[in-house]
């Protein structure tokens, strides 16, 4: 379990620095340590930990959007108001990661840079065109959190580079949106299988729609049939099962021990249409709670379905 | 008695919420070096070579051992299948190879991967069924040369046979009006106690002293005396705070791997297991089964005849799992009227780990196959479940499978009880369901021990070789000789675990804790009163009939000036005669009963001061995706009388929730190499405080005839509340969804195929 050698950086400069030299960030430590103790990957050579540097917190205001930094908890995500109210898909994602003891402690960076295809927020961050920027001691680029993922475990992103901020430009208005996820309990839970979707309304018509699929291929990825299937629409019941299927379609499940591919490519279906469905509703002004996932999976106060 | 005015708070409670408890884990040591193991590398091979050179020549290693270095003793409580190492054959994936103590656990490790270890693999047989064909390879070639207790019906790769017969099933079938015939399958599953097994040994001399996360640690010291040839005098066992059991940690484990580590090394030698170990390697999880139920019915509802086929996965060797053949036998009847009876149960020997007593070990499973039949028959002839069961169910002087006659018990008011805590039959949403399930299971006597001492300054020791695994059940001893002593609980300390202190317990297994080691306290208890009568008859001159002992005082019945307080005598007793008592009270006779049909007898034939449980629970089916939801629970007990509430509903909450898991997630899946799948918390999944939902609990109050059960007339409670908590939630699946899931657990995807087959 043991690493050589662990520093702690004070600034950003100070965490690019070590990572030029080949250290691996650390902040929250519940993939890194928590997978390392599970016999799933021994810890890195040399971590450099970089949950002191303040440079990389705090939710703020860019443009009509939001800049995350990298530190920023599931936690704090959460409880943001701009998030519950305009990204409530995220917060959706957020809510249901983990324990209560991951979202206290477990950042958004680490969890996108862990590229795990059952995350919980990878979805909600694509469809909402999430730009993640990344810093090297030569310099910044910021690319599309959807062009990050490349394989389970795997990003695009250099050795060097740390993930410093994560933005989501202001979604247009009339814009409803929901994660829901399978999940067999409450909490300590993982997707089986997940489902984002992101509708913006324009009167009775679906003018922009988003579906990203969860835990259904090596990476998670937006299915343009079934945004096809909605865009144009008249939001209706046909149209909604229309792009379910389609998402169920796009899906290459596996089998294991959580489910056979039949199964969670039937479920893709159930809870594609069940995230559209809520994010319809939240488009049209609809309160439904946050998370969505366990009411709209037998919760007693259950949400539409 | 505790009651929710008078609430008791538990001694290690505070130590234990707030992180000063030390548990085994904690202990450190000048010295002390880590151990680790190798495990086998197959499921099932021959050994062809062992080489431990380059391990040994690691720097910081200390000792390596195998089965060389060890006497050559094949041990097992039932039938002696197993060494402490493997020599010739591994036959599961958590079977011991070799071990290493180290200055780390990292070199411990490197060490156990640097041993060479030379297979033949072998043809692994990892289902139940496929082991008892004729023809299947044979796990123990020379089973019928081991050691093995003359009770235990043995044949090839059934370890284990036992039958229930009554009457004639066959001819009960002919005459019955409908017959129906179901198949059910259990998966194995695992106790997983949250402190995984963590073992210190260190010698002095030829003394060894070992702390271990035990349940049982008069079966530790014994499994150490056997296996290292040692007197059984050189061996002490204690167990600091044990981090749950729920029977995990019963039987003897890896205590003399570690002793024999140390011994070698020269050093004290700690073994601290990861999630991993602790999910492949204890000999105990809880047993898979495959169930063939066939019963025939009147119209009225009576039963005429059961016959049933069962199947126990025994994993590798044998642990406990000898008797529970006829365990779940009696289990696969439950506690109703059957005319005819024939029950086959076999014990089967698998590549896979092997199974041991865990919590109620047969019953959840057995019941849950059971009472999904029992609702399968009600259908058959349109009765409502909950009025079959009212129509069947034992109550006094009716007869159990061996014709055993039931005394005052009270079966059919839990079924009462609990369909109207529930409110059974209110209209609920097309999605949701209550689902009923009924069932019963023994008290075990055992002889067990106690002192309780009076010291200088007045206040009591209870010296016990009871183990507390987390119930209360030793917390709680205090509340039965405070009462004897007219003492408060809190004015008593427990010493307990020390096998080199204590009397003989035979640990905290078989919800045997306040059933027998209560009653040796309550014993020890009356005989230290006595002693404190005489010298306060003396100090008051009174006559000591006239004596009672109230609030911490011996004073006259009705002249309570005249009193002489227990820290008075206890002060002049220590300058003359101690106050010391000493208990261990005789073991209730087993019942009458009539098992002369029966083959495979290991004393489960007839049940001690048997518990009655009815569990009704309301459940939430997500048709579209399987998901499963429990709403509210019912959970009623009849466990004779009860003398903690706090305690025994803790149990019945633990219980409930560990029963929700077993029903809904928890299960090993088996790889066809012999490997389980999902051996980690990730995805075998237990219940969150999250997913628990409000229990409502209820007693009913049946004390045993004096000297028929515990104290006061009390039953066993550790292990029934996971009973039937599995049964009731398949049959509200099977109300919602009308599809019978054959499988546990109830899966989302299993719900799903069930209701898409």
């Amino acid at each position: 379990v043991s690493a050589a050698t662990y520093t702690s950086a004070r600034s950003i400069a100070d965490a690019l620095s070590a990572l030029s030299s080949g250290a691996r960030p650390i902040a929250g430590g519940t993939d890194l340590v928590v997978g390392a103790r599970g016999g799933k990957a021994p810890l890195p050579e040399s971590l450099v930990a970089i949950h002191a540097i303040d440079e990389l917190r705090g939710i703020s205001s860019a443009g009509g959007g939001l800049r995350m930094g990298a530190l920023v908890t599931h936690a704090e995500i959460v409880a943001n108001a701009t998030v519950r109210d305009r990204l409530t898909a995220l917060a959706d994602a957020s809510a249901i990661v983990g324990s209560h003891a991951t979202r206290h402690v477990g950042t958004i960076g680490g969890n996108v840079m862990n590229a795990s295809p059952a995350m919980e927020t990878g979805g909600p961050l694509i469809c909402f065109d999430a730009l993640a920027t990344l810093r090297s001691s030569s310099g910044e680029r910021e690319l599309a959190v959807a062009e990050l993922f490349a394989g389970p475990g795997q990003t695009t992103a250099k050795a060097d580079e740390l993930l410093v901020a994560i933005t989501i430009p202001e979604p247009a208005s009339g814009t409803g949106s929901c994660y829901v996820r399978l999940e067999y309990r409450r909490q300590m839970e993982i997707a089986i299988v997940g489902a984002t979707a992101v509708v913006t309304l324009d009167g009775g018509t679906v003018r922009d729609a988003r579906i990203a699929i969860t835990a259904l291929a090596p990476t998670i990825h937006r299915v343009a049939e079934a945004e096809q299937a909605l865009n144009g629409s008249d939001a209706s019941d046909a149209a909604v099962h229309a792009a379910a299927a389609a998402a169920a379609g796009a899906s290459r499940p596996i089998s294991d021990v959580r489910g056979s591919a039949d199964y969670r490519r039937a479920m893709a279906a159930v809870l594609t249409r069940r995230a559209i469905s809520t994010a319809i509703a939240r488009a049209r002004g609809g309160r439904f709670p946050i998370p969505a996932s366990p009411a709209l999976h037998g919760a007693v106060n259950g949400g539409p379905a | 008695v505790a009651t929710a005015e008078k609430p008791f708070i538990r001694q290690d409670g505070k130590d234990k919420v707030t992180g000063l408890g030390r548990y085994t884990a904690d202990l450190g040591m000048t010295g002390m070096l880590q151990a680790k193991f190798r495990f086998a590398d197959h499921a099932h091979a021959r050994i062809l070579r062992i080489d431990t050179t380059k391990a040994r020549a690691l720097a910081g290693v200390f000792a390596v051992i195998t089965h060389e270095d060890v006497p050559d003793v094949r041990y097992g409580p039932f039938v002696q299948d197993r060494r402490l190492f493997a020599k010739t054959k591994v036959r599961y994936e958590g079977e011991l190879v070799a071990a290493v103590a180290a200055l780390t656990a990292e070199i411990a490790q490197q060490a156990c991967e640097l041993i060479e270890v030379e297979y033949e693999p072998l043809e692994v047989v990892h289902d139940i069924e496929a082991s008892l064909q004729p023809g299947a390879p044979l796990l123990h070639e020379q089973w019928a040369e081991y050691g093995a207790s003359d009770d235990v019906v043995r044949d090839g790769n059934d370890c284990s046979r036992s039958t229930i017969v009554k009457g004639d099933a066959d001819k009960g079938m002919a005459e019955a009006d409908t017959v129906v015939k179901e198949r059910y399958v259990a998966d194995m599953s695992h106790a997983v106690p949250i402190e995984p097994h963590s073992i210190v040994a260190q010698w002095q001399g030829d003394r060894v002293t070992i702390w271990s996360s035990t349940q049982v640690p008069f079966v530790a010291r014994s499994g150490v005396a056997t296996t290292l040839e040692l007197p059984e005098s050189n061996v002490r066992v204690i167990v600091p705070h044990l981090g749950g059991g729920f029977g995990g940690k019963c039987e003897f484990h890896y205590e003399a791997q570690v002793a024999a580590l140390a011994r070698v090394a020269r050093r004290p030698v700690r073994l601290v297991f990861s999630r991993r170990e602790e999910f492949v390697a204890p000999d105990h999880r809880r047993e898979g089964q495959v169930l063939e139920l066939e019963t025939g019915v009147r119209k009225d509802g009576s039963i005429v005849s059961r016959r049933a086929r069962v199947i126990l996965d025994n994993g590798a060797y044998s642990a406990d799992a000898p008797f529970f053949p006829q365990l779940a036998a009696m289990m696969a009847v439950g506690p109703y009227k059957v005319e005819n009876v024939f029950v086959d149960a076999s014990l089967a020997y698998t590549n896979t780990q092997p199974s041991g007593s865990v919590r109620a070990p047969t019953a959840p499973q057995a019941c849950w196959a059971v009472e999904q039949h029992m609702d399968s028959v009600a259908a058959q002839i349109g009765l409502d479940p909950v009025e079959f069961r009212r129509r069947n169910i034992v109550k006094r002087g009716d007869e159990s499978p061996t014709r055993q006659i039931f005394d005052d018990i009270g079966a059919a008011e839990t079924l009462e009880k609990a369909v109207e805590l529930i409110g059974y039959g209110k209209q609920l949403p097309d999605d949701e369901a209550i689902g009923v399930a009924v069932g019963w299971w023994p008290s075990f006597g055992i002889a067990s021990g106690a002192y309780v001492k009076i010291n200088g300054d007045g206040s009591g020791t209870i010296i016990t070789g009871a183990q507390e695994c987390g119930t209360g059940a030793v917390m709680a001893l205090p509340l039965l000789a405070a009462e004897i002593l007219g003492m408060k609980p809190d004015d008593f300390q427990l010493l307990y675990q020390d096998t080199d202190a204590g009397p003989f317990d035979s640990g905290a297994s078989g919800s045997q804790t306040t059933f027998n080691n209560g009653r040796a306290v309550m014993q020890a208890a009356r005989d230290v009163r006595e002693q404190l009568l005489d010298l306060a008859a003396e100090e008051l001159e009174a006559n000591r009939d006239d004596l009672e002992l109230v609030d911490g005082v011996a004073r006259v019945k009705g002249s309570p000036s005249k009193s002489v307080s227990i820290p008075d005598l206890a002060e002049k007793a220590h300058g003359d005669r101690l106050l010391l008592g000493r208990g261990a009270d005789a073991v209730p006779e087993m019942p009458e009963c009539d098992a002369s049909g029966c083959t495979g007898r290991l004393g489960m034939e007839s049940f001690l001061a048997p518990t009655f449980i009815t569990h009704a629970v309301h459940c939430k089916v997500d048709r579209e995706t399987g998901v499963v939801r429990v709403l509210d629970v019912a959970a009623v007990h009849e466990s004779g009388r009860v003398l903690n509430p706090i305690g025994a509903n803790g149990q019945v909450e633990g219980g409930v929730v560990m029963g929700i898991g077993m029903a809904l997630l928890e299960g090993s899946l088996i790889a066809d190499d012999g490997r389980q799948v999902n051996p980690h918390l990730l995805d075998y999944k237990l219940q969150t405080a999250s997913d628990s939902p409000p229990i409502r609990i209820g007693w009913v109050d049946a004390p045993t005839k004096e000297g028929a059960g515990g104290p006061k007339g009390s039953k066993g409670i550790g292990e029934p509340p996971c009973v039937p908590t599995p049964g009731a939630i398949a049959n509200a699946i099977a109300k919602v969804t009308g599809a019978r899931v054959h499988q546990l657990p109830m899966t989302p995807a299993r719900v799903w195929e069930a209701m898409n087959r």
